[in-house]
């Protein structure tokens, strides 16, 4: 009785697989057909590309280039600027309303001299001395907008007061400086 | 592959136009004094705020990293470099506030120097008004800094400042203010105290100011004294 019964259903699953196999496919979503598609194109596809690796390289090495030009022509700018600060406060066209000071102090022996003060920053490098003639002044003419200005020499790194001047009575560091009054006229 | 020059050529474009954003900008702003390198890092951190709210109140910075320089150079300790800028960065806004929004960075400098020399802030602020008008801020700057040269000089500064203040108010020209220096440093040369000579030299150009009849005297010999080129 039960062996009857698997029979039958056995012949059922086998009629119902044969049906399938003689109908029509069921129609998919173009949709899932795109995916489908996509799919079996990227698998095609090992390595792609979103820029060829010459334009790639050509574009860093442009990029380069324009990075250096600017780098560049920020610097060139700077120094410009700054070299046309010094050439003005060093008397050689002096800005409106400065007046050209001349500083000289002697040094015989020094290697290096330079000025310092409250119009410069107190940067040392800012405005070097040069040696006279005489092979023991040394002299440079700044442009200063009138003011008092406190102010030292540096002759080989170290510091010199200007004998021939006033001496700052509110030095903050212990160290006096002297002092120069442009301006009035 | 056209796709890809393209799309490489648009972003050279974009990088192009940014950085020529980035120079302008670059090339546009204040050039701001740099610290010196030797300061440790607790005091230029320091100096940098002080420096920041000065900027915030309106007050030039220069002369604030001028100071840590100097402090720097004559080799100073950190902490009397930052006491140092932090008095000046007072003295700067006691001078704004003395002399207002309108007086300028050279205005303002020598109204620091005043109020560090023993000027009062009510006498500073009396020196500004006095010189707002007629004789300019320039003048001002000159009178401010002859103020300052007398007190160095020994001259009391509420004398030195009434003395000024005279002369602004009676629209004393920049010139009169260094013939007025040059004057009173010959006669100290010449054996007058400071007070007797700013007394008797203010007196005789208030009385030239004043009257304007009367003929001034010949200018004041070409000879420069030391201390003023």
């Amino acid at each position: 009785m039960s062996e009857q019964r698997e029979n039958d259903e056995l012949t059922g699953t086998l009629a119902r697989a044969t049906r399938l196999l003689h109908d029509e496919p069921v129609p998919r979503a173009a949709w899932r057909e795109a995916v489908l598609e996509a799919a079996e194109r990227a698998d095609v596809r090992p390595l792609a590309w979103s820029v060829r690796p010459m334009v790639a390289i050509a574009a860093c090495a442009a990029c380069l280039i324009l990075g250096a030009a600017i780098t560049y022509g920020v610097l060139h700018d700077r120094m410009e600027n700054s070299a046309r600060e010094i050439v003005a406060s060093e008397g050689g066209s002096v800005r409106p309303g400065h007046l050209p000071v001349r500083f000289a102090v002697e040094a015989p022996n020094a290697v290096h001299v330079s000025i310092v003060g409250d119009f410069n920053g107190w940067n040392p490098a800012g405005l070097p001395m040069h040696l006279l003639s005489d092979g023991r002044t040394w002299e440079v003419e700044v442009g200063l907008a009138p003011g008092r200005y406190a102010y030292a020499f540096v002759v080989d790194g170290r510091l010199a007061r200007d004998s021939s001047a006033a001496e700052s009575g509110t030095d903050d560091f212990g160290v006096p400086n002297s002092v120069v009054l442009v301006g009035g006229s | 592959m056209r796709c890809s020059v393209r799309s490489a050529c648009g972003a050279l474009l974009a990088l192009g136009v940014f950085s020529a954003a980035a120079r302008v900008a670059v090339a546009q702003a204040p050039a701001e004094p740099a610290l010196p390198a030797r300061l440790g890092a607790p005091a230029h951190s320091a100096i940098v705020a002080i420096m920041d709210s000065a900027r915030a109140a309106g007050l030039p910075t220069t002369p604030l990293a001028a100071k840590a320089a100097e402090g720097v150079l004559k080799g100073a300790d950190d902490a009397r470099i930052v006491e140092a800028v932090r008095s000046l960065a007072k003295a700067l806004g006691d001078a704004r506030a003395a002399l207002g929004p309108a007086a300028d960075a050279s205005v303002l400098d020598a109204g620091a120097s005043a109020l560090r020399a023993g000027v009062t802030p009510a006498a500073l602020h009396s020196l500004g008004e006095a010189g707002a008008a007629p004789s300019g801020p320039t003048a001002l700057a000159t009178a401010l800094v002859t103020l300052v040269d007398f007190v160095a000089k020994g001259v009391p500064p509420a004398l030195a400042s009434q003395s000024i203040e005279q002369l602004l108010r009676l629209g004393a020209p920049e010139s009169r203010f260094e013939t007025l220096r040059n004057e009173v440093e010959a006669d100290i040369r010449d054996g007058q105290s400071p007070e007797a000579a700013v007394t008797s030299r203010v007196r005789t150009n208030v009385q030239q100011l004043g009257a304007p009849g009367v003929p001034h005297p010949p200018s004041s010999p070409p000879s420069v004294p030391e201390s003023t080129r």
